[in-house]
């Protein structure tokens, strides 16, 4: 695949107050591919997400997109740069409907007027785009769609900015199994459309599903970035569970810092 | 020895390539298919001139000029008035569908098939009956240009005799020539055979002209209903073997010991990974339900925790990526398609399946390989027959359009 990875991040470091939430993390993620950031809760991965979109700034660290440094202090920065985070939450607005939603804050103006003609039709063509048919009109208040349509239209959202990289965090975890798949689907026609996609989650079967790329992070540190094609699900989870598995993960010598629990153990 | 093709030849094929460019990939500019078939501009005014006095494509200006500076390029679309009919016969379904150049659907019809044995005579009735309403409803301008079949079972590419169809219990039945004589009953022209393929094949020649492998040359496409089919396209084309069978995945053994299969084998990859076997594996008798319906409420069951269905999928997952391994090294796709049921059990049971692989696959084999679901979804043997109608029109597009004024 592609050398130059979309967003390079070396050696991440991220304190709140006396806690070190994120140390020295490396972390890559490539056009046209998935990436998947697992971990168990607390390991650092919505810090991690919060970094690349600006939300926290980081502490030290390079934050590399297309190969160049750049500073991100903000959202806006990292909007700008094509970067868009779906949050848990979607942050969608139930009272309005999918065009308001989709253009909220970043609305198209015809002179005073808002252009809702064009802002109907990019909409649309969006949606089309992501081969999304469940959607019966774009019109439709956000309040009256499923859960898997909320997360859809959150998506086409994140999308319609020309952005470069799609970060989703946990996208499938309060849906049904057909929704799950559909969203899966469609993640997947993201990356195979030549954008980056970061996904959390923290079900293996949807890891394996739609990821090229599998990053564990174990207690703040990046245990292991490995290739979806080269590992098992048990290895998998011992990363999750113990930072290591087989020549994989966090070595003893540097484990000082954040000690290394063997699964028995736990 | 000749000392190359003719002029006559070079034409024929450039009509041939021009008409599958505007078929496969839609309304394009003179400018573009100068630009994608490598011919000058001259070339292409000239082609197109014929196949729009054949009546096969049109040509006019973008429907978007704003924004471009000079005088636009014009843009050749396919003629969907010309159309064909694709026939589906799958263990649960019957479909119809009458499909204009450029693939868009533009009549279908579908209807249930209870499971079991039954006569071919009743499966041909629902097809003729579909054929004739949408024949009677289509504008007296429509051309039909010919028809093509997928069904699954194993098919004789040569007359689409059914050598076997055990969801059917068909044993040498001749499909083609019962298909044939309905086409020709009801549409005007239609006298002609009905070429029949393997529904997997032709649904991975579906999937790699427009859907989820377009541009990917080596795939393998798997289909689960009650059982299990295989279509295979290596180096482009699609794998059909000596007399139009190959490609039975279903059947390659993975378990000496296993189960009896239905083929009269024991333990084909079909008795562990198929609809039944599922379904048994979760301890579901056949009283509460079979098809697609029985394997989505037990993907569901599994969803919210019953530890029964769970492990069955994961169990029907492993075994699914042992067979995918076997593929995987035998045929190094760049892409494996999970349609049909396995769709379901795929997603359901990515871990399985991906963790198997990579165990047993061979690294050289398996690094770049993707696994995707199919984009065209279960309507994928139907275009895929449509594709198998067209054939002979984009072939030699004069010479059929002059048979079927």
């Amino acid at each position: 695949m592609s050398a130059t990875p979309l967003l390079e991040l070396r050696r991440l470091n991220k304190s709140f107050g006396p806690v070190q939430v994120l140390r020295d993390v490396d972390f890559a993620a490539y056009p046209g591919e998935v990436t998947a950031l697992i971990g168990d809760n607390g390991a650092g991965k919505s810090t991690l997400v919060k970094c690349i979109g600006g939300i926290y700034p980081i502490d030290s660290g390079d934050y590399l997109f297309e190969g160049n440094p750049v500073t991100v202090h903000g959202p806006r920065d990292a909007a700008a740069h094509g970067v868009e985070i779906v949050y848990q939450d979607l942050a969608l607005c139930d009272n309005l409907d999918i065009v308001q939603n989709m253009f909220l804050g970043r609305e198209r103006k015809h002179g005073i007027v808002l252009d809702e003609t064009s802002m109907e039709q990019l909409a649309a063509e969006t949606l089309a785009g992501l081969s999304v048919r469940t959607v019966k009109s774009v019109r439709q208040l956000v309040s009256s769609l499923s859960g898997g349509q909320r997360q859809t239209v959150a998506i086409a959202k994140a999308v319609l900015w020309n952005s470069k990289l799609v970060v989703l965090d946990e996208p499938t975890a309060a849906l049904g199994v057909a929704q799950t798949a559909q969203v899966l689907e469609l993640v997947r026609r993201l990356a195979d459309a030549g954008l980056g996609v970061v996904i959390i989650s923290h079900n293996m079967n949807d890891v394996f599903a739609v990821a090229d790329r599998i990053a564990a992070m174990y207690l703040g540190r990046m245990a292991a970035q490995v290739r979806a094609s080269d590992v098992t699900h048990q290895q998998v989870v011992e990363l999750i569970t113990a930072g290591r598995s087989g020549d994989l993960g966090i070595r003893d010598g540097d484990a000082a810092a954040a000690p290394v629990r063997t699964v028995k153990e736990l | 020895m000749r000392a190359g093709p003719s002029q006559e030849e070079i034409r024929r094929q450039n009509l041939g390539a021009l008409l599958r460019y505007v078929h496969v990939r839609g309304p394009t500019s003179r400018a573009a298919l100068t630009a994608h078939l490598g011919l000058n501009r001259s070339t292409i005014g000239a082609l197109t001139a014929d196949l729009t006095a054949a009546g096969l494509v049109s040509e006019g200006l973008p429907q978007d000029q704003s924004g471009r500076a000079g005088r636009p390029s014009l843009v050749v679309r396919p003629e969907a008035e010309v159309y064909v009919f694709a026939l589906v016969i799958e263990v649960d379904r019957l479909v119809a569908a009458r499909i204009g150049l450029g693939g868009a659907v533009l009549d279908r019809r579908e209807a249930r098939r209870p499971r079991g044995v039954r006569d071919p005579a009743d499966v041909v009735a629902p097809l003729a009956d579909f054929v004739r309403e949408m024949q009677r409803a289509a504008s007296p301008s429509a051309r039909y240009v010919g028809s093509g079949a997928a069904v699954s079972a194993m098919v004789r590419a040569e007359d689409g005799l059914v050598r076997l169809g055990p969801q059917f219990g068909w044993i040498d039945e001749p499909l083609g020539e019962a298909l044939a004589k309905v086409l020709s009953d009801e549409v005007q022209g239609g006298d002609r055979a009905v070429p029949v393929r393997n529904n997997a094949d032709l649904s991975a020649l579906a999937e790699h002209v427009r859907g989820v492998a377009v541009d990917t040359d080596n795939i393998v496409y798997v289909t689960g209903d009650a059982g299990i089919g295989g279509g295979i396209i290596a180096g482009g084309r699609l794998v059909s073997g000596h007399g139009g069978y190959g490609g039975e995945v279903g059947h390659m053994v993975v378990n000496p010991n296993g189960k009896p299969c239905n083929c009269g084998s024991r333990g084909c990859w079909e008795t562990e990974i198929g609809e039944y076997a599922l379904l048994h594996a979760a301890g579901r008798d056949a009283d509460s339900g079979t098809g697609r319906a029985a394997v989505e409420t037990l993907v569901d069951a599994a969803g919210r925790g019953d530890a029964q269905a769970q492990a069955a999928i994961r169990q029907v997952g492993d075994w699914l990526g042992f067979g995918v391994a076997n593929l995987v090294n035998i045929f190094n796709p760049e892409m494996v398609i999970f349609g049909g049921n396995l769709r379901e059990v795929y997603i359901a049971a990515a871990a399985q399946v991906r963790s198997r692989l990579n165990r047993n696959g061979l690294p050289a084999c398996r690094e770049h390989v993707r696994l995707r679901t199919p984009a065209l979804g279960d309507d994928a043997a139907l275009l895929g027959a449509a594709e198998l109608a067209f054939g002979p029109l984009l072939a030699d597009p004069l010479e059929a359009a002059a048979d079927n004024p």
